[in-house]
């Protein structure tokens, strides 16, 4: 046993006590990664053999140089009696969709294969200045535009570590996967429709997505900019409580980010739930699915042990002295998705024009006759499937003729799926609920290939989640048992605006009281394959 | 009968805001002269990942120009995303503002030569951010993004003109008004101020508006004036000769006085306008907006009127005044802080003070010689201390010299002399020096007063006092 099986939480201790070196967490992080990882998401990949199928593959480059620096700049503080910081020596990999200086940002697209930017995002900066170790920057749907990974310019893909034929989840699969593999005890995620928990469930790791506003987007390459949030992930409840922490907080650079103080998340945890009101909602154990024929919302079931995760969590935590409010309705649910493609297309697409050859980036090599045929072919070429349906669909549903019927009218949807949170948690209300409890998705993870060319149904895989996005609320995924194929199962908690520390509270007393549960002493396969060798 | 015209204008303007920074990031928003791309960062260069962050002096003066326009100040105002692709515009959209602009309404009165006002209202008053430059060299495309983020104000008026002369005016106006409030330089060769001009025609009672060219690449008001003049009577003459006017793009030549026909004006572009979500909505207090409508000045317009009430003087003088609000301001100080009549003070700048700051180069505000100084100098001029020439050439020394007209005097000895008996040794000593002259006098000829005043001037090497001279010279010759 090494470092790489502990919590972020004991590195730093153990490192700001001088009990631990962060170079050798350092480099037993980077051992676990040529252990697992297998080689790095490329532009054009090798022949992948049997060997390599089973690697987890979070990483499209791992920035060791970089993090050896930073652990010898930690060690020179506490050589000088410096505090280093909460994440002293604590490794933590970057989604690559966050710019960082030193470093290659692809968003996971041919578009920006080589391009190296002179700034680092807020989020980052601040993980730096806490002294995290920045390990590299991992894989993800191409500009996040995806639920499993796999759309990535940079292959090979993640795999899920608990069966690599199974995917991550995405887009932050690689976030996701590096942490479940013990590569990293932290990763840095996005969250526009689910990004974080999603791939959190899948990867049987805990991810949280803030109130819009709490953590900034300084840096982080958008994609639909009023659904974009940065989040930690983790592998328990409390480092995602001290990543927060670090990352939360006004930011100057960042007009929508939220002057509201930041709180001591970990100071909570150990509130408890009792007399907490946790709710369930009959709308979120089943997803409404369109027909494939004749586009009519439908009702369709989800997978059981999903609903059997919830109805279990809700046990625990009544037992813990919390309140079950059942019933609790929430009508607007079923419009997510929609309202979802929607906006997020016209965010998606405009965000996107400023890749078009001129300034940086990929540019075609043909020969091209005029300027709008260079947008053409660079665009044609740089961007893979994903951007160009996005933009396809966010130009149709944004132009004067059709703005009122699709744009317009899903902000007023959105509007009304704020309206369903804030009823249920309203002080005065009927359900005057602190959390509400649903599965993080509606399936375990699927196997590769087994959606990726479906992409309604892929974006479905949202439909748990998207809620928090629309309405700007907090929510966090942890993990809460494995299906009959060992697969991860997550369940999710969403909390009213800026109440990440009660979200966070009510996680960690259900992970405190299920320690011994047999499913929590499995191992992934990821994992199993290293201690074997 | 011959078909009577008239002539439909109307102007969309760009105005340049003179604020210390770009609107969305803190890189100097002035790159007058610089070399391309060296007043750029990555906000304004449109890098990804980056945010715009508002400059709150934009805002305050944004808002300042339209309560200058009588427009309604929009306590909550929104930003929207503009998209198109350009290689100017490195976002590949213009954060501009579409439905909620800052201004609401508004209008501008056009007051002609011929003593008309023309109403011009406002369609348009929008806070947007300036793209950057292209152009072409040796077949090259070249872009230069220190112009991107640079703080704008789109203004576009009604189809309420009728005339190149009436649009000259609006913009003569317009670029007055502005300096007169501090909100832009209102320079339009250097791009500080642009217009654009939609010219249609139609017949004289009709109210229909007819297809529109747009000229464009005009940059000073003469300009104006003769590409809308020339464009009005091209299309009179299309139509005359039974043709439609077509809707397309002309670009004026300066050089060569003409219009070149850029392109047809294709389908409406579909910019898919929707708000910006990197930013929040703009919002301005009932207090913020009082405060910013109370700061406003008394406009040039209404401080002429009450120049030519106030201080009788003529409405040429009054209008020169107010050309500018230093020189107004300079004018009202002066006649504050000098004894002599209103009228006096205006003769005094109209006369001399512009044509010192001509030569000079200077604003009112720039000139070391204060209203301070030039009262004093009017006052010591009005009580026959000095003469009105010394006077004049006081105004050049206290500017080259900084010093206090009383201490040029004192110190260069041009005080009149207005001392009897000083005045009375100098007539005896032009006496005794003409006795002819006497004769005549003596025998009637009264003219010759003047040139006796003239010899003791020229004695006194210019400082007698001309009227105490007068009065003792005919003392003593009609004794």
């Amino acid at each position: 046993m090494n470092t790489t099986s502990l919590s972020a939480f004991e590195i730093a201790r153990r490192v700001r006590a001088g009990e631990l070196s962060p170079m050798q967490v350092l480099e037993e992080h980077l051992a676990q990664i040529a252990a697992v990882d297998g080689i790095p998401g490329q532009l054009d990949p090798p022949a992948m053999d049997a060997r390599e199928e089973q690697k987890v593959h979070a990483f499209i480059q791992v920035t060791a140089d970089l993090a050896r620096k930073q652990a010898e700049q930690i060690q020179a503080k506490l050589a000088r009696g410096e505090d280093p910081g909460p994440l002293a020596g604590v490794p933590v990999s970057i989604k690559d969709i966050f710019c960082v200086q030193c470093t290659t940002t692809t968003a996971g697209s041919r578009i920006l294969y080589n391009f190296r930017l002179p700034y680092t995002a807020t989020t980052v900066a601040r993980l730096e200045q806490a002294g995290a170790l920045i390990l590299g920057k991992t894989n993800l749907d191409e500009f996040t535009y995806g639920s499993s990974s796999e759309s990535s310019a940079f292959q090979p893909h993640p795999n899920n570590p608990w069966n690599t034929q199974h995917v991550t989840g995405g887009s932050s699969g690689g976030s996701a996967a590096a942490v479940a593999a013990h590569e990293t005890p932290l990763s840095l995620g996005t969250d526009t429709g689910g990004s974080i928990r999603q791939p959190a469930a899948f990867c049987g790791v805990v991810g949280l997505k803030p109130t819009y506003g709490r953590t900034s987007r300084y840096g982080l390459i958008a994609f639909g900019s009023s659904l974009d949030c940065p989040g930690p992930m983790a592998r328990n409840v409390s480092d995602a409580a001290l990543m927060l922490q670090v990352l939360a907080g006004a930011d100057p650079k960042d007009s929508t980010s939220s002057i509201q103080p930041v709180p001591d998340y970990l100071a909570a945890l150990a509130e408890g739930v009792r007399g907490l009101r946790i709710g369930i909602s009959p709308d979120y154990d089943h997803i409404a699915y369109p027909d494939t024929e004749t586009g009519e919302m439908g009702i369709q079931a989800i997978q059981p042990e999903m609903n059997q995760a919830v109805r279990e969590v809700a046990q625990v935590l009544a037992s813990l002295g919390a309140e079950i409010v059942e019933n609790v309705p929430m009508p607007n649910a079923r419009h997510g998705i929609p309202t979802y493609f929607v906006i997020s297309r016209v965010e998606a697409a405009s965000n996107l024009h400023r890749f078009d050859g001129v300034k940086y980036g990929y540019r075609t090599q043909k020969p091209v006759q005029d300027l709008s045929e260079l947008y053409r072919v660079t665009r044609a070429e740089g961007f893979g499937l994903q951007p160009k349906l996005r933009i396809l669909m966010g130009m149709y549903v944004s132009a004067a003729a059709h703005s009122a019927h699709y744009y317009q009218k899903a902000l007023r949807v959105r509007s009304l799926i704020r309206a369903d949170f804030e009823r249920a948690f309203d002080p005065t209300g009927p359900y005057r609920l602190d959390a509400l409890l649903t599965p993080t998705t509606p399936t375990t993870a699927f196997r590769r290939k087994e959606v990726l060319r479906d992409t309604v149904l892929m974006q479905y895989s949202d439909q748990m989640t998207v809620g928090a996005n629309h309405a700007g609320i907090p929510a966090i995924s942890i993990p809460a048992g494995l299906d009959p194929q060992g697969l991860p199962i997550g369940v999710q908690f969403f909390g009213n605006d800026f109440r990440e520390d009660l979200i966070l509270q009510v996680a960690y007393a259900y992970e405190q009281a299920t320690q011994q549960a047999p499913w929590r002493q499995e191992v992934p396969q990821a994992l199993r394959a290293t201690e074997v060798k | 009968m011959m078909t009577q015209y008239e002539i439909v204008v109307g102007l969309e303007t760009h105005i340049q805001l003179n604020t210390e920074t770009k609107i969305f990031c803190s890189c100097k928003a002035d790159s007058w002269g610089a070399e391309p791309n060296t007043n750029i960062c990555p906000v304004c260069s449109g890098l990804p990942g980056v945010l715009p962050v508002l400059n709150a002096e934009a805002v305050q003066k944004a808002a300042l120009l339209a309560a200058a326009m009588h427009a309604e100040i929009n306590p909550v105002s929104y930003f929207d995303r503009k998209n198109y692709f350009y290689p100017d515009l490195p976002k590949g959209y213009q954060i501009t503002q579409f439905d909620e602009p800052i201004g609401k309404g508004g209008y501008l009165d056009v007051h002609m030569p011929d003593g008309s006002t023309r109403r011009v209202h406002i369609h348009k008053l929008h806070l947007e951010e300036d793209a950057g430059k292209t152009k072409i060299e040796a077949g090259r495309r070249l872009v230069d993004f220190n112009r991107c983020g640079v703080p704008l104000v789109e203004m576009v008026t009604e189809p309420e003109l009728h005339s190149g002369e009436e649009a000259a005016q609006y913009l003569t106006e317009l670029r007055q008004l502005l300096r007169w409030i501090g909100v832009s330089e209102a320079d339009m060769e250097r791009g500080h101020l642009r217009c654009d001009a939609n010219v249609s025609i139609r017949e004289a009672g009709s109210t229909v508006l007819n297809t529109k060219t747009e000229i464009k690449n005009m940059n000073s008001i003469e300009s104006i004036r003769q590409a809308i003049t020339l464009e009005a009577q091209r299309q009179i003459a299309a139509v005359e000769a039974g043709e439609r006017v077509e809707s397309y793009t002309l670009d004026w030549d300066a050089d060569t006085g003409t219009l070149r026909k850029m392109r047809s004006k294709e389908t409406e572009a579909d910019y898919r306008y929707f708000r910006e979500p990197d930013l929040l909505p703009v919002k301005l207090s009932e207090e913020e907006i009082a405060r910013i409508e109370s700061s406003l000045p008394e406009l040039p317009y209404a401080r002429k009127m009450r120049f030519i009430a106030e201080y009788q003087l003529s409405a040429y003088d009054a209008d020169i005044l107010t050309s500018e609000r230093s020189l107004a301001d300079y004018f009202e100080e002066t006649v504050r802080l000098s004894s002599a009549a209103p009228k006096t003070v205006s003769n005094w700048m109209m006369n001399d003070l512009l044509r010192l700051m001509n030569d000079l180069g200077k604003s009112a505000s720039e000139l070391r010689l204060r209203p301070a100084e030039l009262a004093e100098i009017i006052d010591l001029v009005e009580s026959g201390k000095i003469s009105p020439a010394t006077g004049k050439a006081l105004l050049r020394k206290v500017e080259e010299s900084g010093r206090k007209p009383s201490e040029i005097v004192t110190a260069e000895g041009l005080g009149l002399i207005g001392d009897e008996d000083a005045l009375r040794s100098q007539i005896a000593a032009v006496l005794s020096e003409s006795p002819s002259e006497v004769a005549n006098f003596k025998a009637g000829k009264e003219s010759l007063l003047g040139w006796f005043v003239g010899q003791v001037m020229r004695r006194t090497g210019g400082k007698a006092d001309p009227k105490r001279t007068r009065e003792l010279l005919l003392e003593i010759l009609r004794k």
